[in-house]
């Protein structure tokens, strides 16, 4: 397993796309909170408000680490070094399972350098604007930052369940990507016509969105419940991916 | 040593390889022939447990695939060149595959160097022509120094001297003891490297047999006759039923007899020869009888594989006799 460990390591860091998207899913929440933090006016702004940027923009983090998750397996379809790998590994749940554990590390890794830097770049901005910026003001401040890091894991590990099955690059990362745009806004807006009550709290990506939300909040899941709804999620596609996978011609 | 018994694989209602039977021994160069679309390359990808066969099983040295711990030890397979993602360099995608069966990384420019690529080792992989692409790949085989090495046309892309060369190296092996498996539609090449073959057609085997018994059973075989008085030669061997192409005043072929009767035939009527010589066709052309007939076999005339099948080689050697 180690030795999947390794070789899944080297094929990540080696594509340069990888990189760039890395890249990119850091400094984008970064700038994000600089820019809050350096041009807020507000007086009142606080630890919470601070928290409510990053997590909204870390939604673009997690977004790019499922890009990647999904491509980690599409990618290796479609160039054809599945074959290659396979023939190396031929025990496929060894590859797969090696490639979910890189892909959701890395997502966390990452994720939680994209919370450290930008909440406190952007909190010593504020402090030396003289604003007064203290965890302490947002009860569920760490809870919630828990939950952005777990979000960003679990949509990696939903990226590479959908690669998994998907097996094709373009199509993969659409559907992750027009799920929670398009799809659930739809879903939820058409069963909140319905009359259902709280429909959100059952569209996966909400509910791993709630995990991840600064307030502390009162009905649906829960923290913990909504956490482990959208992880249910993303684990079933992924062990129905993995399953296929393991049956299928490579 | 590799033992394929009973092997059938499925698209859908199309048979791609059915109950296929073989075995590829080491200490020689097997070539593995058939016309495209034949089910060699889906034969090499379910030996390697890549394509889920429906039905027999692959052994390496009395092991399945599946069943190696660190596969690249024991078979290096090369199945396509292309098979490789073109943004990485040929050093990263060497040592992923390393990496993978716990070989030092280091392996990767040791390799690299055999195939002579080590100054393109750090290029990127779209830059790659498909020859460097193919002595990629056989570096990629050699990472493990398996004892059992499997090709899918590695000589496809190369120039003449790349061809060469990668003959030279799968001779080279086969000499070492190890079990080569590599199909090719170069026939040349195969007859040039290969000492047994393993020939299919349909998904059947055809044939598994020395390249020199392929020859003479399939290949075009004639005498070739050279005298002064060649017309009178003709006259005597037409009387007894031979099959005569003349290739000049002087020369002809007979089909029929053999270089016995012939000169048994010349010392009778005191002809004198300068030439009595046995000559047989190429593999390519032996090759391309032999999967004639599976043409036949596919539009029903045949209900079994091996014994109907050389009951209709016969049939067909006959009629080409006659069309000569």
């Amino acid at each position: 397993m180690i030795n999947v460990l390794r070789s899944e390591w080297i094929k990540l860091r080696t594509i340069r796309m990888n990189l760039v998207l890395v890249v990119i899913a850091v400094a984008f929440p970064l700038i994000v909170s600089v820019l809050i933090a350096a041009l807020n006016n507000n007086d009142e702004m606080n630890a919470r408000d601070l928290l409510n940027a990053v997590q909204i923009s870390s939604v673009v983090t997690a977004m790019l680490l499922g890009v990647i998750g999904a491509a980690t397996i599409t990618g290796e379809f479609g160039f054809g070094t599945i074959r290659t790998t396979f023939a190396a590994t031929p025990k496929r749940m060894r590859v797969i399972i090696g490639k979910a554990i890189i892909t959701v590390s890395l997502a966390m890794v990452v994720e939680g350098l994209v919370v450290l830097l930008s909440y406190n770049v952007g909190a010593a901005i504020l402090t030396s604007r003289d604003r007064r910026i203290d965890l302490v003001d947002a009860p569920s401040g760490r809870p919630a930052i828990a939950g952005v890091i777990l979000f960003a894991a679990i949509v990696a590990l939903l990226g590479f369940g959908l690669g998994l099955l998907i097996r094709n690059t373009p199509t993969a990362v659409a559907i992750l990507i027009l799920w929670p745009l398009v799809v659930e806004s739809i879903i939820g807006g058409i069963l909140s016509a319905a009359g259902v009550d709280q429909p959100f709290k059952w569209l996966p990506y909400n509910a791993g969105i709630s995990m991840a939300n600064p307030d502390s909040f009162e009905g649906g899941l829960g923290r913990v419940g909504s956490g482990l709804y959208f992880f249910a999620v993303a684990g079933a596609i992924t062990v129905f991916g993995a399953l296929l996978t393991n049956r299928r011609d490579a | 040593m590799i033992s394929v018994s009973g092997l059938t694989k499925r698209f859908g209602r199309k048979v791609a390889v059915a109950d296929l039977s073989f075995e590829v021994h080491p200490g020689m160069v097997t070539g593995f022939l058939g016309p495209n679309g034949s089910g060699k390359s889906t034969t090499m990808r379910c030996m390697l447990g890549l394509d889920r066969a429906d039905a027999g099983q692959t052994l390496f040295d009395g092991t399945p695939y599946r069943s190696l711990a660190k596969p690249l030890h024991e078979v290096g397979a090369l199945l396509d060149a292309g098979y490789v993602h073109p943004g990485r360099s040929a050093r990263n995608h060497l040592r992923w595959v390393a990496a993978s069966n716990g070989l030092p990384l280091k392996r990767a420019d040791e390799v690299l160097e055999t195939v002579g690529l080590s100054a393109a080792a750090g290029k990127r992989l779209r830059t790659y022509s498909l020859g460097m692409k193919q002595r990629l790949g056989l570096a990629g085989v050699l990472l493990g120094d398996p004892n059992t090495v499997i090709l899918d046309e590695p000589a496809n892309g190369l120039d003449p001297e790349g061809i060469r060369w990668i003959r030279d190296v799968l001779v080279y092996l086969a000499e070492q003891g190890k079990t080569v498996l590599v199909s090719s539609h170069l026939l040349s090449e195969m007859s040039l490297m290969a000492t047994s073959l393993v020939v299919i057609g349909q998904g059947h085997l055809i044939e598994q047999c020395t390249v020199a018994d392929f020859v003479d059973r399939y290949g075009d075989h004639w005498v070739r006759v050279q005298s002064p008085r060649v017309a009178t030669l003709v006259e005597a061997l037409q009387a007894g039923g031979a099959v005569i192409a003349q290739v000049d005043a002087t020369t002809i072929e007979v089909r029929g007899p053999t270089t016995v009767d012939v000169g048994e035939l010349a010392g009778r009527y005191g002809v004198v020869l300068h030439e009595l010589s046995n000559q047989s066709g190429s593999l390519e052309d032996a090759f391309l009888k032999a999967t004639a007939s599976v043409q036949e076999y596919h539009s029903g005339v045949f209900t079994t594989t091996t014994s109907t099948f050389t009951d209709g080689t016969d049939g067909r050697r006959a009629d080409v006799g006659g069309a000569s």
